[in-house]
């Protein structure tokens, strides 16, 4: 029978990862995805998950022996944290581009300098365009439920990526929230064995990863782009199927709320899309016709998707977790994507970005009102001000 | 439940002509000329047989072995960076452990070979190879030693010898010997600090019955293994490809290279020359050394003189001079 448990973001992944029954873990301690591993620890310690659990040297070994582990064909699994992430870049192209369909598990931690206990997207933000799948969790339900479906979706024949699954680190991964464990049963008909098309087995043997031709590159760029490309329509499929073995109901890249007749919203992923929500009810209690669009998935970007619900509305507020010094925008990455989707459509709603939550700081309510304001001003006056706000730092508005 | 072990006993050899014929390392692949990491791949592949699995940092012997989409492995072979073949032979182990103790392999586990050049063993890849010896994966990390960065264009690594002309150590007016440090010491920096390593070996291409008997002795070991293959490089060091034996066999025959095995703290030496050759024989044979004085060439010597002493153990160099005069 499925059960209710009140569990942190953290234990929550590690209860998805038991059920998706891990075969090699790698750990590294870095705050806060630590906990990931320590209750993984517990689990393979106490005999409950039958895993070799491996102590990497470093993040960068983290990596490496996952993606030994999973080409030799075993489900493997990794995570960490901040600089962690970073430390780990060089073998991200090399997982993706070699269509090694592991998984690692990120709870954001802003990077040094100075170091910064807090969570920011940035970690994790900064390795998006290697060819991971990538996307947050709300809460530690959604943690729970992203592990299992990433698995699914990366290890489908028809896309082979790895997934970078993420949470805020403290706001989800070590706040308590409620979450269903599903029965093995379930997750058993959900998620098939892994099987690599071609593993390290000496009955077959096979090489991974020889040079190529500059002229060689291309195609394989290209065959990892297709299936980026690819992704989408199994993305819809295992929601589909998540849904119905689970009895839950999660839309494949976007969610809306209140967004019925809504000239202004906000567009948001992760932990703080929790207090927006609040913030929006709240207004529109006021009378402020607002609404609220959460992203789900980073990578593959849900072009169509995006486009097609923010046109609905007169302005956009994307409020950004991450930082790109110096980009076109002069805000965070996400406005860039958003802008980008909504390029192609007659009628484009205006768009700003809110830098909001950066090092760690709470987004409160008022943060949210603040930002809502600033949109219905650029609705009455047809224009956006600025590209950027960085919320509570800005003079006038 | 089956138990990741090897039962394997894979038989020592007694002479060339019994060196199998099987090869596991085919023609076809595009190293130079008198290629010494090639000889010794070609070795070690015959030594490991089918069931096997190499991992090939990036370096000489995966540029010019695994080229457009080709490679020459008959068993499986996967590249990994040349920061992290350790790491990735202990994943592939640590796979192989819990697929076989859940019966979705059959048989015994394989033999996993880290195929690393100098600089994915001793340089950039120490740490992933120490990991690896440390946590005691059931695997065998060869460093195939051509004594420089050869694939990129001959640069020093903590191997390159003192007194050698790479292209980041070449000599000139103000730094006449070229290199001015004392190599690192590969061997010594895994039996030194690792525990569950019982079995470590240095082997040379001049010697392949002893090569061979050597990678089986390592491969039927339960845990770690380490080794440690001279590998003469005739791009990088400057001398004749019809001589890469004969250079392999120099270095042993003037102490620039010794050959050991240490076996559960005991060392074993092979091929101890009664009396040394100077090593201005072994210098005068190849380009990289061509522009060293009488006084360098005596510091080499000094080196080699304080090593042979006790071969195996590590010597006092001079200290690398201050930077101001570096």
């Amino acid at each position: 029978m499925a059960k209710e448990m009140m569990l942190s973001g953290c234990a929550a992944a590690a209860q998805a990862a038991k059920l998706a029954q891990v075969e090699v873990i790698c750990s590294y301690p870095i705050r806060p995805y630590t906990a990931i591993m320590m209750e993984l620890a517990k689990m393979v310690a106490n005999g409950e998950l039958d895993a070799e659990f491996v102590h990497g040297e470093g993040e960068h070994a983290q990596l490496s022996v996952v993606l030994g582990a999973a080409a030799a064909g075993a489900r493997a699994l990794t995570g960490s944290s901040g600089v962690g992430v970073t430390y780990a870049f060089e073998t991200y192209s090399p997982i993706a581009g070699g269509r090694i369909p592991l998984q690692m598990m990120i709870a954001d931690r802003a990077l040094d300098p100075p170091g910064d206990f807090g969570s920011e997207h940035t970690d994790a933000m900064s390795c998006r365009d290697q060819g991971w799948i990538m996307g947050w969790a709300e809460n530690p339900q959604e943690a729970f439920d992203n592990c299992l479906i990433n698995y699914r979706v990366g290890e489908d024949h028809r896309v082979l990526l790895p997934q970078f699954v993420c949470q805020d680190g403290y706001f989800v991964s070590h706040i308590p929230g409620k979450v269903v464990i599903p029965d093995q049963s379930q997750v058993d008909e959900f998620l098939p064995p892994y099987a690599l098309p071609h593993p390290l087995d000496p009955k077959h043997p096979v090489s991974h990863g020889p040079q190529i031709r500059p002229d060689q590159g291309t195609v394989m760029n290209l065959q990892r782009a297709q299936a980026m490309l690819d992704t989408p329509a199994v993305i819809k499929e295992v929601i589909d199927d998540y849904n119905r073995i689970f009895g839950r109901n999660l839309s494949p890249f976007v969610e809306e709320y209140m967004t019925d007749d809504a000239e202004i919203a906000f567009f948001i992923m992760g932990a703080h899309t929790m207090t927006a929500r609040h913030a929006v009810k709240h207004l529109r209690s006021q009378g402020v016709k607002i609404g609220l669009v959460k992203l789900r998935f980073v990578r593959p970007w849900p072009t169509q998707e995006v486009a097609e619900v923010l046109s609905k509305f007169k302005a956009v507020g994307v409020v950004e977790t991450s930082t790109s010094y110096g980009g076109a925008a002069r805000g965070g990455n996400l406005l860039h994507e958003v802008r980008a989707s909504l390029y192609e459509l007659p009628q484009r709603p205006l768009t700003t970005s809110f830098m909001a939550g950066l090092g760690g700081e709470m987004v409160p309510l008022k943060d949210f009102y603040y930002m809502a304001d600033i949109l219905s001003k650029a609705v009455k006056d047809g224009k956006t001000k600025k590209t950027v706000y960085w919320v509570g730092f800005e003079a006038e508005d | 439940m089956t138990v990741a072990v090897r039962t394997q006993n894979l038989p020592p050899i007694k002479l060339i002509r019994n060196v199998p014929k099987e090869e596991y390392y085919v023609p076809g692949h595009r190293t130079c000329a008198g290629c010494g990491p090639a000889l010794q791949y070609k070795l070690v592949a015959k030594a490991a047989g089918p069931n096997t699995i190499f991992v090939g940092p990036t370096g000489c012997m995966y540029v010019a072995n695994a080229s457009y989409l080709c490679t020459p492995y008959a068993v499986p072979w996967m590249h990994s960076q040349i920061t992290n073949g350790g790491a990735v032979a202990s994943g592939i182990e640590a796979a192989y452990r819990v697929l076989l103790r859940k019966g979705k392999r059959e048989g015994e586990l394989p033999n996993i070979i880290v195929m690393a050049g100098d600089g994915g063993s001793t340089d950039i890849g120490l740490q992933a190879m120490s990991a690896m010896m440390y946590r005691g994966h059931d695997a065998l990390f060869i460093c195939y030693d051509n004594e420089s960065y050869a694939n990129t264009g001959i640069q020093t690594s903590p191997t390159t010898p003192y007194g050698s002309n790479t292209t980041f150590t070449p000599p000139g007016s103000a730094i006449p010997e070229g290199k001015k440090l004392f190599p690192k010491d590969p061997p010594q920096l895994v039996i030194g600090g690792h525990p569950a390593v019982k079995y470590v070996a240095t082997a040379s291409v001049a010697y392949p019955v002893d090569l061979i008997n050597k990678v089986r002795k390592a491969l039927n070991v339960q845990g770690p293994t380490f080794m440690h293959i001279h590998a003469p490089c005739p791009k990088g060091w400057k001398f004749d490809a019809a001589k890469t034996v004969e250079i392999a066999r120099l270095a042993i025959e003037t102490g620039m290279w010794n050959m050991y095995e240490w076996e559960n703290g005991e060392y074993k030496y092979q091929f101890r020359p009664k009396r040394y050759k100077p090593v201005r024989e072994y210098v005068k044979l190849q380009g990289r050394f061509a522009h060293l004085s009488e006084a360098h060439i005596a510091k080499l010597q000094a080196f080699v003189d304080a090593k042979l002493k006790a071969p195996g153990i590590p010597v006092e160099v001079p200290a690398p001079p201050p930077r101001a005069q570096a």
